[in-house]
């Protein structure tokens, strides 16, 4: 029926994800002319850069860790949590597993398995002690996660500058891992098994959100937490495993790190990137869907790896690529979408009375 | 009650309003003439929102005009209408909570001195805003800490500090005692005598009989009726709403209690103190009371969302006190709060997840999972028992009507056929069709043998249902009437603190 496919189709155009997206691209464009760039030059680079034959591996790895990150992101704010912890997670899980590889002494395939493991432990266990804080403290999940990563990257940090560094090294970066403890990584590209989890992980992600009782009671936490508080859903519990979850994750990503090259836990190297930010930011765009947090996950990944390309060629500064991911954030926080009638004036409604609005365009 | 004819102080004239699907208003001619109380009356989904809405600026009608005192007028925005006169008191109160009373009254037209704001010149202006208008409150009490019914005073007291003249109240009585209610109508009766006006949206029939001169009713977006209140009754202004005839007041049938299923022995928690009470299976037990003197918070804690200070709950025998809210649900529990917004549904999601909820572990899923199929054809089955008026299961459960949001809700909790329901204000904002369908099922679902605890600050609702009927009074139970000593006087005496033993009252 007309009735319930055509506000479909007009609902995903004017979404405010689409007009965030299509608002920071003209709007970067603009920035683009101003510096005297052709626009159209340079997205070209950036869709050439990113996903051309040169560029594609690089926009794969680099998006395994965008999508590991944002996986762990989305995860608790489906059910309306944020976690600010993500780079101290992380990085905990990098040298957790950084530790494993270097002392191990099983055979090398096992070791990477369980660095694997230990990664995501650390990185979960870590992640339970903000949920802890919340649950049993009282003190916000927000600021608890956020806090609590500052003192895991001084201690990583510490740890590949004094005990573990490596002899004889200028660079705060521990040793390199064995002889085969890596993750074995798609012909000679930098893209390892390492996306193949994260990739699994989305797919359990997206079982659990749409086939299992849990993930629908991680649905209606997030809709209305007081509903699913009065229906016996345990708060508590559910911060407890979604923190954890959320933790294995980014402790996940951590490992994932250090197992593919440059097979060595460097300080710095994991956070640098920003990671956890574009993650926070694919997971926002999305709403935490799981579908639309890997599609988001992977634009922000051609937008990075493209950035560079476009420097490259164009000689446009990349920063324009994190121009373009904050207004595609501004824009969104603003939830501002295209009008119902282009040349109707309309003052801004709430989200309940667009099903209305939506017919009427 | 007539009035001389006076000039019109606001005129709807062929107002028009159309939402995708529905026609909100069509061709609605509304006139109010100065120092008249005017109820305007309708289901809900009748129009009357949206039609309050146009006037008061919010919305932007598609056809018609509007006039105010002679002048043709539109507004863009709410404090264009202001700045008009009018002025309207929400349902939900637009207070801060946290400020004095005083520095409610004056926000955004605050007296100044100095640039800053004068305290004592806002203390003394809601000093004689009150004494004028006989709405005493004290100016420096914290809004937070007031009832509702003076909360609502606050409320009317801001509309006349900026000089409104014409008050339009939406559902104003849904929260007060039946004397707060004659309270606010004498108010509202002494406001209008000295020539302002009053728009009154409800769906009460009783006070729209006792407090008002005219009555415009709309059904369908349309105005079906206009009538003279002194000329008419409630059947008549029933039957124009729903375009029926309508039983009000039906008292049903007492049930036939059997076993004790529900035996609350001297609990205390927040705002309770030392509550006992027995629910028999077969049995409806009704607690009368004014919002705020411990029913929402008794009622949580037998649900398991409030943690017991003292005393003993058994269900069935079993000593549930402790336990969590899963776990009395699974011991036969089933429960509809009193806010189906906030508590009792996740307006954001779809119709089918809504009806899914308390189910989605039990009768639905097998070893965790919860295929989406289940969860629809689960929806289809309550959608069609409880007819629930939803275009598919998947539109979002905001988009239900109060009076159908409230039958998913209560077909939801119907469908767990628990030993023991939990009901809360079932037909608060609910229209006057749907409320016969929802106590004809609460009485069915007593007469299948269920224990039925009803919370209502709806007397005729309580009288209706209940076959016993308890009082809460600042925590306490105060008087508990059976089905036939439960006349309103009585009640409405205990509701307000007056608990006398119950004595044979003659009409």
């Amino acid at each position: 029926m007309t009735h319930t496919q055509i506000p479909r189709i007009s609902g995903v155009l004017r979404s405010p994800i689409t007009f965030s997206v299509l608002a920071g691209l003209v709007i970067g464009a603009l920035f683009l002319v101003g510096t005297g760039a052709d626009p159209f030059t340079a997205y070209g680079a950036v869709l050439t850069g990113s996903l051309g034959a040169d560029g594609i591996g690089s926009t794969l790895s680099t998006g395994t860790s965008v999508l590991g990150m944002a996986l762990a992101l989305a995860i608790p704010l489906r059910a309306g949590l944020i976690n600010l912890g993500g780079d101290g997670q992380m990085v905990l899980g990098g040298i957790t597993a950084a530790v494993t590889g270097l002392y191990s002494p099983l055979p090398a395939p096992l070791t990477v398995a369980l660095a694997l493991l230990a990664g995501m432990a650390a990185g979960a266990a870590y992640a339970a002690l903000a949920a802890l804080c919340e649950n049993s403290l009282g003190v916000p999940l927000l600021v608890s996660s956020l806090l609590l990563s500052y003192p895991a990257v001084s201690l990583a940090s510490y740890l590949a500058r004094y005990p573990l560094k490596e002899p004889g090294s200028s660079l705060p970066q521990t040793r390199a891992m064995p002889n085969g403890v890596a993750l074995p990584a798609f012909g000679d590209s930098t893209v390892t098994i390492g996306l193949l989890l994260v990739v699994l992980a989305a797919a359990a992600y997206w079982f659990t959100d749409k086939r299992t009782a849990f993930g629908y009671e991680i649905r209606m936490t997030g809709l209305n937490s007081r509903f699913a508080a009065y229906a016996g859903v345990e708060r508590r519990g559910l911060t407890l495993k979604l923190m954890s979850v959320s933790g294995a994750l980014a402790g996940l990503v951590g490992a994932i790190g250090v197992l593919s090259f440059p097979y060595r836990f460097v300080d710095g190297s994991l956070t640098a990137p920003g990671y956890t930010w574009t993650g926070l930011t694919a997971a926002l765009l999305a709403a935490a869907a799981p579908l639309g947090t890997v599609v988001a996950s992977f634009f922000f990944a051609v937008l990075a790896v493209g950035g560079l390309a476009m420097e490259r060629t164009t000689e446009v500064p990349r920063e324009l690529t994190q121009v373009l991911q904050a207004i595609v954030i501004v824009f969104l926080a603003a939830r501002l979408r295209f009008p119902s009638g282009w040349f109707r004036r309309r003052s801004q409604t709430t989200s309940q009375e667009s099903p209305q609005e939506i017919g009427a365009a | 009650m007539t009035r001389p004819p006076v000039d019109p102080t606001v005129e709807l004239r062929g107002i028009t309003k159309r939402f995708p699907g529905t026609l909100a208003n069509d061709a609605v001619d509304l006139t109010v003439r100065r120092g008249e109380i005017h109820a305007l009356m309708g289901e809900n989904g009748a129009g009357k929102s949206t039609l309050m809405s146009i006037l008061y600026g919010m919305e932007r009608a598609d056809a018609g005009s509007i006039r105010i005192d002679g002048r043709e007028v539109t507004f863009g925005d709410p404090s264009a209408a202001m700045a008009a006169g009018l002025g309207m008191v929400h349902q939900s109160f637009k207070l801060f909570d946290s400020l004095t009373v005083a520095e409610n009254v004056v926000y955004a037209a605050e007296p100044r001195r100095f640039g800053l704001l004068d305290r004592a010149a806002a203390r003394r202006r809601v000093r004689e805003l009150a004494e004028e208008h006989g709405l005493a409150v004290d100016p420096d009490a914290r809004v937070g800490d007031l009832p509702v019914g003076l909360r609502q005073r606050v409320e009317i007291l801001k509309l006349l500090h900026r000089g409104a003249r014409t008050l339009i109240l939406d559902e104003p009585t849904a929260v007060l005692t039946p004397a707060e209610a004659d309270a606010l109508f004498a108010v509202l009766k002494s406001l209008a005598a000295q020539g302002r006006t009053v728009i009154l949206v409800t769906h009460k029939l009783r006070e729209v009989l006792e407090g008002s001169d005219n009555v415009t009713v709309l059904r369908d977006g349309r105005v079906v009726a206009r009538l003279v209140t002194a000329d008419t009754s409630a059947d008549e202004i029933a039957s124009a709403m729903t375009g029926r005839a309508v039983d009000l007041d039906r008292v049903h049938a007492p049930g036939t209690p059997g076993d004790a299923v529900l035996e609350v022995t001297s609990l205390t928690t927040d705002a309770v103190h030392d509550v006992g009470l027995t629910v028999h299976a077969g049995e409806i037990v009704g607690i009368a009371g004014v919002a705020g003197n411990g029913q929402s918070e008794l009622v949580e804690a037998l649900a398991g969302l409030r943690p017991v200070a003292s005393g003993r709950v058994t269900l069935k025998g079993r000593d549930i006190t402790h336990v969590s809210a899963t776990e009395r649900r699974a011991q036969g529990l089933a429960y509809v709060p009193e806010d189906r917004h906030a508590v009792g549904t996740a307006p954001a999601a779809s119709v089918a997840d809504n009806l899914a909820m308390g189910h989605h572990r039990t009768s639905l899923s097998a070893k965790g999972l919860l295929p989406p199929a289940t969860v629809r054809t689960h929806a289809g089955r309550l959608i069609e028992r409880f007819g629930i008026k939803a275009a598919t299961p998947e539109v979002p459960a905001s988009a239900l009507s109060g009076g159908n949001l409230q039958k998913l809700l209560i077909g939801r909790e119907l469908a767990h056929e628990a030993p023991l329901l939990l009901v809360e204000q079932p037909t608060r904002g609910v229209d006057i069709g749907a409320i016969q369908n929802i106590h004809d099922q609460i009485v069915a679902y007593r007469d299948a043998g269920h224990a039925v605890l009803l919370v209502s600050a709806e007397l005729s609702e309580i009288r209706g249902l209940a076959d016993r009927v308890l009082v809460m009074y600042e925590g306490r139970v105060t008087a508990t009437y059976t089905k036939d000593e439960a006349d309103e006087q009585a009640l409405g005496l205990a509701m307000a603190g007056g608990a006398v033993a119950p004595t044979e009252a003659v009409d």
